[in-house]
């Protein structure tokens, strides 16, 4: 499945997470843009979920460093969404490993109506 | 056994001196301790007396509540902030800390010139559980005037230590202390300081430990709101301190100008009146607030910032915040503004120019690799590197690495340049540095730093002279989250 990511040229982690992605079977476009505001606006990504980078798949929007397992169950259930995103950078979420340690997060889903709610929670 | 404290108790700067000034709701309104040290917490004020100041700083856990559940907060002496520390310029200081926490601390007095080595500005040195450590120096005679902070500095526990509470304000008395229409104003420290709230929610949101944690309580002096009074044609000298983790402050008086007169290392030049004030973590001012509107109640209010370039990170208010309410009570004859303070020398010319570069990437323990990092397929620990992380040209902090070495007494640029997505304030410590020039324009006014704000992907040049004292100390990105992650080098001073 294609995906299309779009990232600053400054961000040090964005990369780790396209790597992520194509290890777990996607073809991923990696795409420097100069501002990423624009595309998390065209995509409706809301304010309080932003992240760094920002992606598309099949029609979804996915903001930050989502987990490609979080990605598939998206694509095998097609809900009635508008994307997912992983707000902030938490450490240990795919492309943001460290021995700096882990923080727990939870994926967010988003509707078109910017509606949000939890979609996966991942523990420390 | 516990014992409730009393409300005024907990506070941990008295709004003393205002008079009639309204204290907030508190945000412990029940501050209970744990049974096994059960007493009340300490004075809210530790002075210096005949030349000298013989203070103590117990760091210990305290049970209390936040909005929303039972919290365990981390003080000095029982409260947070930590008593408000006041010394003169040219007094001995002996600060006896005691470490009742269950991990090592230690202490950092930002802001001061006083040598990084032995029992003063040492941050190399821990303090075990259970232990003590007697920090002792001297001021010179001719230190300026000025708001300092006393916080942890336990690489790797210092964002956890400051963010759970641990601060105090430490103020020290001189040169601009007496210039009259100074000494004339009514004068409060107000330490600004925010909270995780009892559930931790904001963590999930994003605020993690990469951008920095904040939390939603916002307090000033520990209390939510509190009042503060001015008389109608006097003058009010707000000392501000950004003591927390992360948060940004860009402050605003409803109805009055904010007169700066004084930046992190003490007095400007000229008073300057300004619409609103930025204060990153770890930055301090004193403004003048001249009580010449109708008599009334104004805010202090928190603008919105965004502090992570145009990428929306963080973006976690997006309407202005009441800190504190101004009211009007009583009237003196008006008081003038001062006309002039103390002048800011210029530095010497530099005799070199150095470059920090900052950014998150992902480390291997041999520079950086910020742009190839993909080729580790996101497992960067695989590669036996850090991972994730903060550096400065390439290399995140290692103890007993020395990154820089300067000339005791020499004069240096340095250009801080921010090539991150976030933003990043650059703090040195042990010797003031002048802004030069940010994102290429020139500095309008001389002013004493010890923590400038680096915007994402601007570049600021700071010109510093290594006066006095020789031996080893850091600088670092005081968004203590950032600082734990890495972003910190080794300074020797030869
Ligand atoms: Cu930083």
């Amino acid at each position: 499945m294609p995906v299309t990511s779009y990232r600053s040229a400054s961000c040090g982690c964005c990369k780790g997470w396209v790597q992520h992605m194509r290890a777990n079977g996607f073809a991923v476009r990696d795409v420097v843009v100069a501002d990423v505001a624009v595309i998390k606006r065209r995509l409706g990504v809301p304010a309080r979920l932003a992240s760094c980078h920002t992606a598309e798949v099949a029609g979804f929007a996915l903001e930050g460093h989502v987990p490609a397992a979080d990605v598939k169950r998206l694509l095998q259930k097609r809900p009635p969404l508008a994307g997912l995103a992983l707000p902030g950078m938490p450490l240990g979420s795919p492309g943001m490993e460290s021995a700096y340690g882990k923080e727990a997060f939870t994926v967010m889903a988003f509707t078109r109506t910017g509606a949000i709610s939890s979609f996966s929670q991942h523990a420390k | 056994m516990t014992t409730p404290l009393r409300r005024r108790q907990v506070l941990g700067l008295g709004l003393a001196g205002l008079g009639t000034a309204v204290v907030g709701p508190l945000l412990w309104d029940r501050l209970q301790r744990s049974a096994a040290r059960a007493q009340p917490a300490g004075a809210a004020r530790l002075a210096s007396r005949g030349g000298v100041a013989d203070l103590e700083l117990v760091a210990q856990a305290t049970r209390g509540s936040l909005p929303g559940g039972p919290a365990e907060l981390l003080t000095y002496n029982g409260r947070s902030p930590g008593p408000l520390l006041e010394v003169n310029a040219g007094d001995r200081v002996r600060l006896r800390l005691r470490n009742e926490l269950r991990q090592p601390t230690n202490l950092h007095f930002h802001g001061l010139h006083i040598p990084p080595t032995g029992t003063a500005d040492n941050v190399f040195l821990s303090v075990p559980p259970g232990g003590s450590f007697d920090y002792e120096f001297t001021l010179a005679k001719d230190h300026p005037a000025g708001l300092f902070y006393v916080h942890p500095h336990q690489h790797g526990l210092s964002a956890d230590q400051v963010f759970g509470g641990l601060s105090s304000a430490l103020v020290v008395r001189g040169d601009l202390d007496r210039i009259p229409e100074v000494a004339a104003a009514k004068e409060t420290v107000l330490v600004l300081k925010d909270f995780a709230s009892a559930s931790g929610q904001e963590a999930a949101m994003g605020v993690g430990r990469m951008l920095g944690r904040e939390g939603p309580l916002l307090t000033v002096n520990g209390a939510i709101n509190p009042g503060l009074a001015i008389p109608s044609g006097g003058l009010l000298r707000l000392r501000l301190l950004n003591a927390s983790n992360a948060r940004m402050y860009r402050l605003a008086l409803e109805g009055h100008s904010l007169v700066l007169i004084a930046t992190d290392g003490g007095a400007i030049a000229t008073p300057e009146p300004l619409d609103e004030l930025l204060l990153a973590p770890g930055e301090r001012a004193d403004v003048l607030v001249q009580g010449n509107q109708t008599p009334g109640s104004y805010r202090l209010l928190n603008l919105p910032y965004q502090r992570s370039g145009h990428m929306g990170m963080a973006a976690a208010e997006d309407a202005p915040r009441t800190l504190a309410t101004l009211s009007y009570a009583g009237t003196v004859p008006p008081l003038p503004l001062p006309k002039a303070l103390i002048p800011v020398p210029a530095l010497p010319k530099p005799e070199r120019t150095r470059r920090f570069v900052m950014a998150h990437a992902m480390g291997t323990g041999m520079g950086g690799m910020k742009h190839d990092m993909g080729a580790m397929g996101g497992g960067g620990m695989a590669m036996g590197g850090m991972g994730m992380g903060f550096q400065i040209n390439g290399q995140a902090f290692e103890p007993d690495r020395i990154d820089t070495r300067v000339a005791l007494g020499s004069t240096e640029d340095w250009l801080i340049v921010n090539d991150d997505v976030m933003d990043h304030p650059f703090h040195l410590h042990v010797n003031p540095f002048q802004v030069i020039s940010r994102a290429g324009r020139p500095e309008s006014q001389r002013r004493w730093k010890d923590t400038v704000l680096v915007k994402a992907g601007e570049e600021v040049r700071i010109r510093v002279t290594f006066r006095d004292f020789p031996g080893r100390t850091v600088y670092h990105c005081h968004n203590l989250d950032h600082e734990d992650l890495g972003l910190m080098g080794v300074l020797q001073i030869e």
